[in-house]
């Protein structure tokens, strides 16, 4: 779900960028770090929609850095348990399916996925209702609800996502946000089918 | 496409059933929901280990707690197949009531588990058990239970396509791969021959650079994983770690269709030198495994099908031992359509024909160990063998690893000479079973014509292997043979 908050954070600014352009390096350098990065209280940070205020700086003993308190508003988004999510299936395989929702990556076990549909290896392998009406393969969108969370503070798996995702150009914050999701109950499943127009 | 209409979930078949239930239970409810409520309130609204039934109760919306109920109703009724009738009904409801209530606090096997969630509830599992299987997604663990349900599920499947399982080994079975810094001199030519990385569908010869290594596949190979392909469902098993296993396979399958996550490292099996079964989500009745080591699979041997080793590189030699000229010193290789691959194609050929097509009984009690057995059985029949010079005095011939592999390629060995006897295998010709065999004009043989069916799965002609006048040399197919 997506929240529109406000946070803080203590930014040091190093002695070249003070001048004229003293508060735009500030704000560049707080998007630079912090947007596409994951905290587990907050959950990924979308955006910075506006800096709300940014403080007097505090000259570091020592050396010649300046910590900034900036106060800035944010879009965040994060995974809670119970939420129901739409997703884009980025992998299937026998045990289940694996779907992802912007930076967030559920996996569906097949004991969630409702009976009728069945396990088809192959080139694309998939989950098809026993009629084929209903397919679940990659790219699909699925609409599912998510039953468990949790923040791994490891890499992210490469055979999942092969590129570096749009949400995280920095590649600075090594947690991510995994779910454990079901489609099995009433208005959960297959949203758009990839194959049809 | 729709969702309403297409309702997964299979309520719609019993509905009235679970009306009825609904009824029956909204009486019982009552009393038990209050004490829900009091629990929730205490609980933080962001703690993530909240259960979802607790959520929903927060929820004023009887009819979100209706519908939660008739779903796990509809779950606890798929779980207990039984007779319907009204009759025992009541007994039913109470069994149904006392499910229901204790699903809500967590009833779940826990079959498997990724990342420390239960993929079935959602719940934080404490203590984790069960066998990794992180080759299939990271973090993932299944329970004997589920590993043992899968293994079925999947066996029917390949059974239906007609495939078996077969299991591959890495290093000098399907590829030979050396550490560039132990290329010797003469092996520099082979670093301009090396093919290209980016179509690697032709290639044999790759250098692999940033791993600081280059890797030659066995002739044949392409042919012989496409053929295979279609007769079992693939898997790499190697004692590399993982990134070499990663890179080996993207080199063998760049399109990821024969082997695509199914590659197992040494980082995957759960002991240390040896590999299992175990990782492998097939049943052991239905398993190949093709391999160079016969040691690294103690408790599978009925699945093995021993290789020939593939040196190519002269540091491949050097680490057996041998003192030879390698193939890539000798500017040569194995020849393709007569070389391992090959021969162990057809072999696999004729096991798969014989599984689905000959054997009588039902397919689920088929057991490809059998097969194997009766294959390899057929390799020297007929052949009666006396050995001479081959064993040290005072063994016990039946336990040497000749005499057992020649038992099992189907020939009957004996210690004493007499008529019935159609080869004398020896390393010496001036024994007196040697004599007598020249004598009788029965074929006289060195060892490594055994070894050599053994590899290619056919009798080879006795005049290849001709007994040595004076003491044999060391040479490629030579094990470890104790002299006297």
């Amino acid at each position: 779900m997506f929240f529109h908050i406000v946070l803080e954070r203590n930014m040091q600014l190093h002695p070249r960028h003070f001048g004229r352009n003293l508060r735009e390096h500030i704000i560049s350098k707080l998007m630079k770090d912090v947007e596409g990065t994951c905290s587990g209280r907050h959950g990924f940070v979308v955006a910075i929609t506006s800096v709300e205020n940014i403080g007097k700086g505090l000259i570091r003993d020592g050396t010649g850095f300046v910590t900034f308190p900036v106060k800035y508003q944010c879009v965040v988004f994060r995974p809670f348990k119970g939420e129901i999510l739409e997703a884009v299936v980025s992998m299937v395989n026998k045990m289940g399916f694996f779907a992802e929702a912007g930076p967030v990556q559920i996996f569906v076990s097949n004991h969630l996925i409702p009976d009728d549909m069945e396990f088809q290896s192959g080139d694309m392998p998939n989950y098809t209702t026993s009629d084929g009406s209903v397919k679940i393969q990659k790219d699909s969108e699925v609409r599912l609800k998510i039953i468990g969370t949790r923040v791994d503070a490891t890499e992210i798996d490469k055979n999942i996502s092969q590129s570096r995702p749009k949400w995280d150009p920095a590649g600075s914050h090594p947690s991510r946000f995994f779910c454990i999701g079901t489609i099995k109950d009433d208005f959960l499943g297959v949203i758009n089918d990839p194959t049809t127009i | 496409m729709s969702l309403a209409t297409d309702s997964p979930v299979n309520s719609s078949s019993s509905d009235d059933l679970a009306a009825f239930l609904d009824a029956e239970l909204d009486s019982n409810s009552l009393g038990s929901s209050p004490e829900k409520e009091a629990e929730d309130k205490d609980e933080d609204e962001e703690s993530i280990d909240e259960e979802a039934e607790n959520e929903e109760a927060r929820d004023d919306k009887d009819l979100e707690r209706i519908k939660r109920r008739k779903t796990q109703i509809v779950e606890t009724i798929q779980e207990r197949p039984g007779p319907t009738s009204l009759g025992n009904l009541e007994e039913k409801t109470d069994m149904l009531y006392c499910a229901e209530v204790s699903l809500g606090t967590d009833n779940c096997p826990h079959p498997g588990s990724l990342g420390g969630m239960c993929y079935r509830c959602g719940k934080r599992l404490e203590e984790e058990s069960g066998v990794t299987f992180s080759y299939i997604c990271k973090g993932l663990r299944l329970g004997n239970d589920e590993i043992d349900r899968l293994r079925n599920t999947d066996m029917k499947h390949l059974l239906r396509h007609r495939k078996l399982y077969l299991i591959l080994d890495l290093d000098h079975t399907l590829l030979n791969s050396t550490l560039l810094l132990h290329l010797t001199p003469e092996e520099d030519y082979l670093k301009s021959q090396a093919d290209s990385l980016q179509d690697v569908s032709k290639g044999s010869l790759f250098m692999l650079a940033f791993m600081n290594m280059m890797t030659k596949l066995r002739p044949f190979v392409h042919t012989f994983l496409k053929e295979a392909s279609e007769m079992f469902e693939m898997y790499i098993y190697t004692m590399g770690d993982r990134p070499y296993a990663l890179e080996m396979a993207k080199l063998l399958d760049p399109s990821r269709e024969y082997f695509n996550a199914r590659v197992i490292s040494r980082d995957d099996g759960t002991q240390r030198h040896q590999k299992g079964l175990d990782v492998v989500l097939g049943q052991e009745s239905a398993v190949l495994i093709l391999d160079d080591t016969e040691n690294a699979w103690t408790k599978h041997r009925d699945n093995l099908i021993l290789m020939e080793r593939y040196h190519f590189f002269a540091s491949s030699c050097r680490q057996f031992g041998y003192h030879c000229q390698s193939l890539s010193q000798l500017r040569s290789d194995e020849s393709e359509l007569e070389g391992a691959l090959a021969s162990v194609l057809k072999v696999l050929k004729r096991i798969h024909n014989i599984f689905f097509d000959e054997l009588a009984n039902d397919l689920a009690g088929r057991d490809v160990r059998q097969v194997l057995k009766m294959v390899r059985g057929e390799v020297l029949k007929g052949c009666k063998l006396v050995f001479s010079h081959v064993f040290p005095t005072k063994f016990p011939a039946d336990t040497h690893y000749l005499w057992k592999m020649a038992e099992q390629l189907g020939a009957t060995c004996s210690i004493e000479l007499d008529p019935s006897v159609t080869h004398v295998v020896s390393t010496d010709a001036r024994t007196e079973k040697s004599r007598w065999a020249a004598k009788e004009a029965k074929f006289l043989v060195d060892p490594r014509w055994i070894e050599t069916a053994n590899f290619l799965w056919q009798r080879q002609p006795e005049e290849n292997f001709p007994v040595q006048q004076t003491k044999p040399e060391e040479n490629f197919h030579a094990k470890q043979m104790k002299d006297q």
